[in-house]
């Protein structure tokens, strides 16, 4: 034991003391962090940041909105100075077809005009609708359709009012939006405000640490065992402690430093959320799962790398055959936002019961919906106690096999046949 | 051999089709050195991996002062072949580390490695990294690494390919240091001169099978010898002749005489002494390089 802890302690000094998990330590919060500052920086900018002067032609061809129409398009301007929308009436042809012109559309096409609205001639009535050409190119320009599309309807109501002689002041009075604020209801009372953002962005919080922790860190497992053959060191070691006490070793050193990581990068996040005030958005026991599958969630990718390692002589080798088994790896960051979509679909459980990435894609389905069936958390549970050892004696097999082996990789035969009788 | 330090016993290992070591029995005293010798390929890397459990034995026992390999790890010093440390530890932190690897007090490994690095001459270097030595001190530190620990029993597999002649008397020192402290040490070669100058104990490989197990003295004793060295004075064609003598061969001033069949070197010392002065007469004693290439046959590249 003593000796599986002389292992684990240099593994855990190597691992910490190595610049890459240094920079990785620091600089990840710090850009994560910089990073959702920045987003919501813009993410502001483009919803009630200034733009330039928008040019709206609008064609009425009911004949009865044009002072309304400049009314409603100057309170927008009031309401908004910073997003002013110059509007331009412009008389219906006499005979003029009812899809519009084809001179404002090619306008509209070329950008020099952001949108033209034809309004039919019985749109008062209710009887014809609005046409609206737009070039859409990005998010303002769709939040301009709905700008328009108010500022439209608020003529029209106006005319209707008139109609039935109501003064503008009860105009005011019908039209008063009533505010409207949303509460999630959360796991318990008290639960507190739980933002769209957060709901979304919580789930892919978790994915992303438990995925850079876990590689980042069992990166020096690859690299050491690589290091330890290459450099012969390991006949040595091997003379000293069995296969089995130097992996066990390794693998306790790894999971320190791991901790070491989470707990940086989890107490960073905290703090940030603290002071944003959404620390009470996720319950507790999501940060209890985490801290579960994570321990899995490693000790898979550590067996995995740690069998990878030893069968290769450089890290060129090791990275080739590395990148087929990456694939697996990164199929719940690609599939991140489908899966918090739709925790419970069938695509996110048959994800969730793939061994290497249950972990991920099952922390995944709890933080973003944390109802998920109980008995899938205990199925998933059942099965990472199952193929995690299972993992383990596998990679310990390869291990003793294809540290002491130099030359060509082994190809999955000969793999398989370490496994066997190693 | 009363409580030999280590015993193999019909001792197995194949690697897929090929017998690397096959059914060797083995008995090493203690404070002797012991030299296993034969051609690459023999077995001798094999079977010094299963004494040092780091391959296990397909079949037969092996028991190391009493104990079985894994129990016996922390008694061995070995330094294989091919030679390496953690090029970017310090020194001291790689010897504190093997020590602790080792099963040794921190406090002992730390003593015990300022101690042997003084006396290799390396004290100075003990805070740099090992990649910043040269590649004489590296050797050094490896010698180190191997010894520092105390082990009761030193395992060097090849120690003297390409070490510089400073490192290879050192190693030898502290091999016959080890030996005169009672500890026993085994080694592999196929340097014969080296083997023949050191070794207690012969153990010949080939094929994974021994081929001879003994002392130097007894394996020579098999090999009679049939031929002498002698320099003369004056004309020596007239050896040629002579009845005791099959064939003649010059080196130098000298003659390499081979005796004919039934033929009595003292007889053959008498009837040169009849003709002419003898300057020197020396019976051929086999070199362990001829009777290696003479057992090994065909096989030895």
């Amino acid at each position: 034991m003593s000796k599986i802890l002389a292992v684990a302690r240099r593994e855990f000094l190597e691992t910490v003391k190595n610049k890459i998990f240094l920079i990785n330590l620091v600089l990840v919060p710090a850009l994560a962090l910089g990073g959702a500052a920045l987003s919501i920086y813009f993410a502001k900018q483009a919803v009630g940041g200034p733009r330039e002067t928008r040019q709206i032609v609008v064609e009425d061809r009911s004949g009865l909105l044009a002072d309304d129409l400049r009314e409603a398009f100057a309170q927008h301007n009031r309401r908004r100075p910073q997003q002013p929308i110059a509007l331009t009436l412009i008389e219906p042809e006499a005979d003029a077809p009812t899809t519009g012109s084809e001179e404002l559309a090619a306008r509209v096409r070329a950008g020099t005009v952001h949108g033209y609205a034809v309004i039919g001639p019985g749109a008062v009535e209710g009887s014809d609708k609005c046409l609206y050409y737009l070039k859409a190119r990005n998010l303002a320009d769709m939040e301009l359709v709905s700008t328009v599309q108010q500022c439209l309807n608020e003529a029209i109501v106006a005319v209707r009012a008139r109609r039935r002689n109501l003064s503008p002041k009860v105009l005011d009075e019908i039209r008063a939006w009533t505010s409207f604020e949303q509460i999630d209801v959360g796991e318990q009372a008290g639960g507190g405000k739980r933002s769209e953002a957060v709901m979304v962005m919580a789930p892919f919080f978790f994915l992303f640490l438990m995925f850079t922790g876990v590689f980042a860190v069992n990166q020096q497992i690859l690299t050491g065992v690589i290091e330890e053959k290459s450099s012969r060191i390991i006949e040595v070691i091997l003379s000293a402690v069995s296969p089995f006490q130097l992996l066990t070793g390794k693998m306790l050193g790894a999971v320190a430093a791991g901790f070491i990581l989470i707990g940086v990068w989890g107490g960073a996040a905290y703090a940030a959320a603290l002071i944003k005030g959404i620390h009470a958005a996720v319950p507790l026991s999501v940060f209890v799962y985490f801290t579960l599958y994570f321990i899995f969630g490693f000790l898979m990718v550590a067996s995995f790398l740690a069998a990878l390692g030893s069968m290769c002589n450089t890290l060129r080798e090791a990275q080739s055959m590395m990148t087929p088994a990456m694939i697996i790896f990164v199929l719940p960051i690609i599939a991140w936002f489908y899966i918090t979509q739709q925790p419970s679909g069938l695509f996110a459980v048959v994800l969730s019961f793939l061994p290497p990435i249950t972990p991920m894609v099952m922390i995944l389905r709890i933080a973003a919906w944390p109802e998920i069936p109980l008995w899938q958390i205990a199925a998933s549970f059942v099965l990472l106690a199952l193929s995690v050892p299972a993992m383990l004696w596998i990679a310990a097999r390869i291990f003793r096999v294809g540290i002491l082996m130099y030359g060509k990789p082994p190809s999955p035969r000969e793999i398989l046949r370490w496994i066997r009788y190693a | 051999m009363p409580n030999p330090s280590l015993v193999l016993d019909h001792v197995t290992k194949s690697f897929g089709s090929l017998r690397a070591v096959d059914a060797l029995t083995l008995r090493v005293p203690h404070g002797c050195i012991y030299g296993f010798l034969g051609p690459n390929g023999a077995g001798k890397t094999t079977t010094l991996r299963m004494i040092l459990d780091i391959i296990a034995p397909d079949s037969g026992r092996i028991e190391i002062l009493g104990r079985t390999p894994p129990a016996a790890k922390d008694l061995i010093g070995y330094m294989p072949e091919e030679r390496g440390l953690y090029r970017k530890m310090t020194v001291r932190a790689v010897l504190a580390y093997l020590g602790a690897i080792k099963g040794m007090p921190s406090r002992d490994a730390s003593r015990a490695a300022a101690r042997w690095l003084e006396r290799v001459g390396l004290a100075d270097w003990a805070g740099r990294k090992v990649e910043e030595l040269s590649k004489g001190m590296q050797q050094k530190l490896q010698f180190v690494a191997t010894v520092f620990s105390g082990p009761q029993i030193l395992i060097l597999d090849e120690p003297f390919s390409g070490l510089d002649p400073l490192n290879l008397d050192l190693i030898k020192d502290i091999m016959l240091e080890m030996r005169a402290a009672g500890k026993t040490v085994i080694f592999s070669t196929h340097m014969m001169e080296q083997a023949e100058r050191l070794c207690d104990f012969i153990l010949l490989m080939n094929k994974g099978r021994a081929v001879f197990d003994g002392t130097f003295a007894q394996i020579q004793s098999e090999y009679e010898s049939r031929a002498v060295l002698v320099e003369v004075e004056g004309d020596n064609r007239f050896v040629q002749a002579l009845p005791q003598v099959s064939a003649v061969r010059a080196i130098g001033k000298r003659l390499e005489i081979e005796l004919s069949a039934g033929a009595d070197d003292q007889d053959l010392l008498r009837a040169l002494l009849q003709r002419t002065r003898v300057r020197s007469f020396e019976i051929k004693v086999p070199t362990l390089h001829e009777i290696f290439v003479h057992r090994v046959g065909g096989s030895h590249e």
